[in-house]
């Protein structure tokens, strides 16, 4: 069955809808959830999640609703956040995550600013009792693709666009034609991904699954957790139909 | 594909069509690390990512991403570059082996036998021909010393579009017949900074007699598109431009192989990297074992100075940060300098290979290139740009060193442009430098 990764930014919109949003994503049909800690550079995000990087920062510490989040969502989540701000502490940063019983960690910025400390990162990561997942990207040489894909856990997140939400023009199908074969973990397609025609591309193609964010998030800004839910179910529909 | 690309016969029985790649050749895929990506600065008050579909033709972006280690160049565009003389011929400069009394054998490729005398026209045609199949009326672009904003012009008129290019003040008034034959090819050409675009207008207001620099003009020519609708074609540094210019070096190997030659060392100038790119990196696609030498000029000493880090391509931080090699944004080179390269960083594809190691470099003085400029018109005949002189020093100094070594190498380098209309600039050497 083809994977539907859900993105929301931790605490967003608000606090309380951020849990009515989680609680109702495995109903909706969601197999992954994936939580976004605000950075303080969202190197790879485009408007509109780090917009919502700045309503979360009003509402204060959000460790609690992390921990939360997991107990009602009842999937596997996985934190998403930038390496360079946990460099320094990364243990302890990775405790915290396993004491909330988050399941994996996914640092797009890993591979590409960090790429001399991919397996020390990944096996920091086992060790403190966390699945990783690794981001690739077009840019990423075919040689890393395929060890990328022999040490990820969960899956390989392959992000089509150099940033999320904006609609750069790409061909899907051919970005993912080029890795499909390379790898044989699950393979997860994401960024900019929310028109129905890319979401057919890229399952055509061969994607395991598809990551979705800024649609929801400015699904969420409008018309609140249940129109939130309503996409979830539509791209659900889609990855079945498809 | 490099494969059934080598086709192994005789250089008599080379038919054009043969030697001319059916498809462009992209670096990345081959790369020995990921290559950091494009990206909005930190706290970004706009999405200069987002921005880029209103600058670039859509499928210029679309190439520019969608990265695939070949991609097919349309038919029409392979017309195009039958039609302007392509494969540009891979000569060997045998007087020069003799004069410097090498054992080396010296080959190059010289893309000057372009109707616009540079390898610049290689990108200028697809990006003209993708614009104006997407109903594009016009382009804009800028230009240094002359030779990309000449490309642009030709392939603009080629398709039927206008175009505008800011071309930096210094060379504007320096060099007339430039833009004389941008006009010729029915450009219109302006001297940047102007004061149509608040880029331009910031830098007048900052010193009313500004020379220019590239990445002010890049900085007007983007406005200039955007304000108008038009688009902006690209003339170095991107990933794209240097998988357009990947037919010089796809075609190389084909004649190198046609002569049962092997190189083993590639040498190219670079401004912003593309003829280097493309010349070199199909060569790094076979796994080539040659060593790879980028030249640049003392005088813009972004090898030897540059910090490799993210910085704008443009003056005013139009276009996404790139992660590059850089004198940082505001550079602007010497004034009496003349020999090109004047550009403040390298392709990001190209640093990072030049972080790693993969691809040496050398810096030299002006006096030291116009005398490898002199010495090649001398034996060879050709008048080679300024901007190539740079490769033609150190394709001396490897000579040399093969003669020192007694052993016989195979050394190719680029010459990326002549320099008929750069005589200007020699002039201004031979006044500075007579001994
Ligand atoms: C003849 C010639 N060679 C080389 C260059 C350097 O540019 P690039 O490094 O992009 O090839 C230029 C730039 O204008 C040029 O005109």
């Amino acid at each position: 069955m083809r994977k539907l990764v859900v993105y929301d930014t931790l605490g967003f919109p608000t606090p309380q809808d951020f849990l009515k949003f989680s609680e109702g994503l495995k109903g909706a049909g969601c197999d992954i959830y994936e939580v976004g800690l605000p950075p303080k550079y969202a190197k790879y995000d485009g408007p509109v999640i780090r917009r919502s990087h700045q309503t979360v920062s009003k509402f204060g510490d959000l460790s609690g609703s992390l921990k939360e989040a997991v107990e009602v969502s009842k999937v596997p989540v996985v934190v998403l956040t930038y390496l360079e701000e946990h460099l320094d502490r990364l243990r302890e940063f990775l405790k915290s995550l396993r004491e909330s019983k988050v399941e994996g960690v996914l640092f797009p910025d890993l591979l590409i600013d960090f790429p001399d400390q991919l397996e020390a990162v990944v096996s920091k990561v086992r060790s403190e009792g966390l699945k990783n997942v690794i981001f690739t990207a077009p840019s990423v040489p075919d040689s890393i693709i395929k060890r990328s894909g022999e040490i990820t856990d969960m899956f390989l997140y392959y992000g089509v666009r150099p940033t999320t939400g904006i609609p750069i023009p790409v061909d899907v199908g051919a970005l993912i034609r080029r890795v499909r074969n390379m790898v044989r973990s699950d393979l997860i397609v994401g960024f900019g991904l929310s028109s129905e025609s890319d979401l057919r591309s890229a399952l055509r193609a061969g994607a395991d699954g598809v990551a979705v964010g800024t649609a929801l998030i400015t699904e969420l800004e409008g018309r609140g957790v249940t129109g939130g839910l309503a996409l979830v179910r539509k791209y659900r529909e889609i990855l079945d139909g498809a | 594909m490099f494969k059934t690309l080598g086709v192994s016969v005789a250089p008599m029985e080379l038919n054009p069509r043969d030697i001319v790649p059916e498809f462009w050749y992209n670096i990345i895929p081959d790369l020995p690390r990921p290559l950091p990506p494009p990206r909005d600065p930190p706290g970004a008050d706009f999405s200069r990512i987002d921005l880029l579909r209103d600058i670039m033709p859509q499928e210029v972006l679309r190439q520019q991403f969608t990265v695939e280690r070949f991609v097919k160049i349309p038919e029409e565009v392979r017309d195009r570059y039958l039609n302007i003389g392509r494969p540009t011929p891979l000569l060997r400069a045998r007087k020069l082996e003799e004069k410097l009394r090498t054992p080396a054998r010296i080959y190059f490729k010289y893309e000057g036998a372009t109707p616009t005398g540079s390898h610049k026209i290689n990108a200028a045609i697809p990006q003209a021909y993708y614009a104006q199949a997407e109903g594009i009326s016009a382009v804009t672009t800028e230009t240094g010393a002359g030779q990309w904003g000449t490309a642009v012009a030709l392939a603009a008129s080629m398709f039927g579009l206008k175009s505008s290019v800011f071309m930096v003040r210094v060379s504007y008034e320096q060099k007339p017949m430039r833009k004389t034959i941008m006009n010729l090819y029915g450009a219109d050409v302006y001297a940047s900074p102007t004061n149509f675009t608040e880029a331009g207008k910031r830098a007048l207001s900052r010193d009313p007699n500004h020379p220019g620099s590239l990445g002010i003009a890049m900085s007007e020519a983007v406005e200039y598109a955007l304000k108008q609708r038009w688009k902006y074609l690209v003339g170095s540094v991107l990933d794209v431009v240097l998988l357009y210019q990947s037919v010089i070096g796809l075609e190389t190997s084909t004649q190198l192989e046609a002569v049962g030659e092997e190189p083993d060392v590639l040498i190219g100038c670079v401004g912003g990297g593309s003829n280097f790119g493309g010349f070199a990196f199909p060569f790094l696609g076979h796994g080539t074992k040659a060593r790879l030498i980028a030249v640049g000029p003392a005088e813009v000493p972004k090898f030897s100075s540059g910090k490799y880090e993210y910085d704008y391509p443009d003056e005013a931080g139009l276009l996404p940060m790139i992660k590059m090699l850089t004198l940082g944004r505001e550079y602007v080179p010497p004034p009496i300098y003349a020999g090109g390269l004047r550009y403040h960083g390298v392709a990001p594809s190209l640093s990072l290979l030049m972080q790693e190691g993969r691809v040496e470099w050398r810096e030299y003085e002006e006096p030291e290139i116009f005398e490898a400029a002199k010495l090649f018109s001398e034996t060879q005949g050709i008048v080679p740009a300024p901007e190539s002189a740079h490769a033609v020093k150190a394709v001396v100094d490897e000579a040399m060193r093969a003669k020192r070594d007694g052993e016989r190498r195979t050394i190719a380098f680029n010459l990326s442009g002549h320099g008929l209309l750069d005589l200007s600039n020699y002039e201004s050497m031979m006044k500075r430098f007579k001994s």
